[in-house]
């Protein structure tokens, strides 16, 4: 019994070290791609940095207060608000309807199933060229098709102005990421017990009302998870809004992230760049915060 | 069962251990002595047409031919994204050996930031009495200290005409006042042609020739002291005719760019163009129907009165100070002007980029160009206008160089004038007042 005692504690320390050790490389990972980068973030964002030289001098708060009394980091925030709940409400209702689609016993279903993957495996660069494309006032296949049927009598300018440039890049989004609702929402399908599909049919529902009634509860979850990580990742989207307007007209398709990348490269100024990232980090932490209590309160 | 015998190792341990230490020996030797056996350059340019780029091709497999332990690798940038990737190469001093094709306030903005290697070196190795009188002296930005070169001139806002158009509308001479634009191309106007691709999109291009049209107005953005003068009645004249134009241009020009303005009038789109001579060679490749239906000629002005403004971005030249190899760098910077390489790259769009050699220009090799012999009124036109030219670095004679010229034109803030008058219909006066302001602040940072 002693024996036992003594072996016990010796073998916890030996598992604590050995559990130390395991973490280790993963802390270390961690701290040099996450936590250094946000705390150099924190750092530069209290001087007055130029870009290419990364030389400047300490300003203070400097910096947040013109975050705090400049209309840009405002304007960038409306527009990212605007953006992402544009575009992941298209990606939820296309998401979840493609999905209720694919699982039904249709032709081609595993083809259907591959291929709606395709937007997401696109590269985003390439993606954006064919929009601009077919977006494109005089060789444009959306204007000559509009055109064609009678629709439009001259083209339309789909990413010049507004609200044509929001609505186009919020629609090009919702075409690029839907499929990621359409993968998670239909593996979940794919687990409701089909009984409760046919107790509700034995208590007289419709197809509507399974859907509300069962289906609906059933996705909550797995919809919620997938809200809160489109939102983040929709949110801090820059390649596709840049690639497809610049920001523009003016800065109406400006979001946070092409105001952070045009203030540390267009102007060069680092530190001033550095704080509206901080800002931007600081409204991310929001969905985060909620995102980590969502998936805790599951787990 | 048959098991093989131990045997000792044909290599005595001493032999092996001796080998590891020279190997840990040439690993510890520092990089500089083992990169002598071979060098890599890298050498970026925003200018990449296939062309130009087997010129480029040319020019390095001509350079490695004479230097064998040197590798020369091109890189494209592009006239948008040229400034943040560089930033970023500076930042992390990643930088390239040899950049090209930038415009000369670019380079100006580099120099008194202290990131440039001075090139002084390398203009006497090409030889400074081969330049044109005073092609340098826009980039003597300290004096008798020379930031770059250039490796050509540029007549960027040529107005390009459709001569079977004008005939058809009974236009019987260019336009040389905004007014004759405007009745220009209302009467070329129409069947699916537009009048001009004039960009109105948040981008360089916008800003760059909007700069013009102010200069083409009788005004400037800053003045010859580089203090902000761009809130005028000039400006405004400006603004009223860009705006007028808005509705003799595509749809799509408040997202155009140099490749969209272009295209739109190659493809036969608009009856007017505005760009450099890189018109006529894609003409003849992309749209030959109308090779022999288009001029050009200097961008009409305000009234008879002004006298026009020609935008010369002078294609640069560069070394950052940073750049590894630097003599190697030096060498080659120098090399692009051997004439057989720099008259391919000069042919691979002929009036594009026009030569700044006095040397190259009497060359009959680079006279040998049938583009050149076809439209030699044109091209003689664009060399004298660029040789004349300015751009916002150095908007006249009586300026000072313009360090900040990249980072207003980067900051949008003249793109952004544009689009909230004419597109947005904001005040003007608030407009041209917060311009300002922005413009101050960037010129103070």
């Amino acid at each position: 019994m002693i024996a036992t005692q003594t072996i016990t504690p010796r073998l916890e320390r030996s598992y604590a070290r050995l559990g130390v050790l395991l973490i280790a490389p993963t802390i270390l990972v961690f701290s040099l791609v996450i936590v250094y980068p946000l705390l150099a973030a924190i750092y530069l964002s209290v001087f007055s940095i130029y870009t290419p030289t990364l030389e400047g001098n300490f300003v203070g708060a400097a910096n947040y207060v013109k975050l705090l009394t400049g209309k840009a980091f405002w304007n960038s925030l409306g527009v990212t608000l605007i953006w992402t709940v544009g575009t992941l409400t298209l990606q939820i209702v296309f998401g979840v309807g493609m999905a209720l689609l694919l699982h039904q016993n249709i032709w081609f279903r595993s083809l259907a199933r591959s291929l709606v993957l395709f937007p997401y495996f696109l590269s985003t660069v390439v993606a954006v060229l064919v929009w601009r494309w077919l977006f494109n006032d005089l060789y444009g296949a959306m204007n000559h098709g509009l055109m064609q049927l009678g629709i439009l009598d001259m083209p339309l300018d789909w990413l010049g102005s507004m609200p044509n440039a929001m609505i186009g890049v919020i629609l090009v989004g919702a075409w690029k990421y839907f499929p990621f609702v359409v993968i998670a929402v239909l593996a979940r399908l794919q687990t409701i017990p089909e009984h409760l599909y046919e107790a509700a049919k034995i208590d007289g529902a419709g197809p509507i009302a399974r859907f509300w009634d069962v289906t609906l509860p059933q996705l909550r979850n797995v919809l919620v998870v997938i809200v809160l990580l489109r939102a983040i990742w929709d949110f801090k989207e820059f390649d596709l809004i840049y690639l497809l307007t610049g920001g523009g007209p003016v800065t109406s398709t400006q979001t946070l992230s092409l105001l952070v990348y045009q203030e540390a490269f267009g102007l060069n100024q680092m530190g001033q760049a550095a704080a509206y990232s901080v800002g931007m980090m600081l409204v991310m932490l929001v969905f985060m915060v909620v995102y980590i209590r969502k998936t805790g309160k599951e787990g | 069962m048959h098991s093989k015998p131990f045997k000792t190792p044909a290599l005595p341990r001493r032999t092996v251990l001796a080998g590891l230490a020279a190997a840990g020996a040439t690993a510890a030797m520092p990089m500089r002595l083992r990169a002598q056996e071979q060098i890599t350059l890298r050498w970026w340019s925003p200018q990449s047409s296939p062309e130009q780029l087997a010129a480029y091709q040319t020019q390095i497999a001509n350079f490695e031919a004479q230097h064998e332990n040197i590798k020369v690798v091109f890189e494209k940038t592009s006239d948008e994204g040229y400034a943040p990737q560089l930033a970023a190469a500076f930042a992390s001093g990643d930088v390239p050996n040899v950049v090209t094709h930038l415009p000369s306030f670019a380079v100006a903005t580099y120099w008194t930031n202290g990131l440039l290697e001075p090139f002084n070196g390398v203009i006497d190795m090409i030889g400074p009495d081969k330049f044109y009188q005073g092609a340098n002296d826009i980039y003597e930005i300290d004096p008798g200290q020379y930031a770059g070169t250039g490796i050509g001139n540029s007549a960027a806002n040529m107005i390009w005409l459709r001569t079977d158009l004008m005939e058809q509308a009974g236009i019987d001479q260019n336009p040389r006042t905004w007014d004759e634009l405007l009745s220009a191309v209302q009467k070329m106007q129409g069947g699916g042609i537009y009048g001009a691709p004039l960009p109105y999109g948040r981008n360089s291009m916008t800003s760059l020739v909007f700069i013009g049209v102010i200069h083409q107005a009788g005004g400037q953005v800053c003045a010859p002291d580089l203090s902000v003068n761009i809130d005028t009645d000039a400006t405004r004249d400006a603004l009223e005719f860009y705006r007028a134009m808005r509705e003799f241009c595509p749809p799509g020009a408040t997202n155009y760019s140099w490749g969209e303005s272009l295209t739109a009038f190659v493809s036969g789109a608009c009856a007017t163009g505005l760009y450099t001579g890189r018109v006529l060679t894609n003409v003849a490749n992309q749209n030959p129907s109308i090779a022999d239906h288009i001029t050009c000629d200097l961008y009409p002005t305000k009234s008879t009165d002004v006298a026009p403004w020609t935008f010369n971005d002078f294609p640069s030249v560069f070394i950052p100070k940073q750049a590894p190899n630097m003599e190697a760098s030096k060498q080659f910077a120098a090399f692009l002007f051997d004439p057989e390489g720099y008259i391919q790259q000069l042919h691979a769009a002929p009036g594009h980029v026009l030569p700044v050699l006095k040397t190259i220009s009497n060359d009959p090799d680079y006279q040998d160009n049938e583009i050149i012999q076809k439209y030699s009124a044109e091209v003689e036109l664009m060399s004298e206008a660029a040789a004349n030219g300015f751009n916002l670095g150095w908007e006249s004679r009586d300026h000072m160089p313009n360090a900040k010229a990249g980072e207003i034109v980067n900051s949008g803030v003249i793109a952004e004038l544009v689009q909230r008058v004419v597109l947005n219909d904001e005040n003007v006066d608030q407009v041209l007042g917060e311009t300002t302001a922005r413009i101050e602040e960037i010129m103070a940072s």
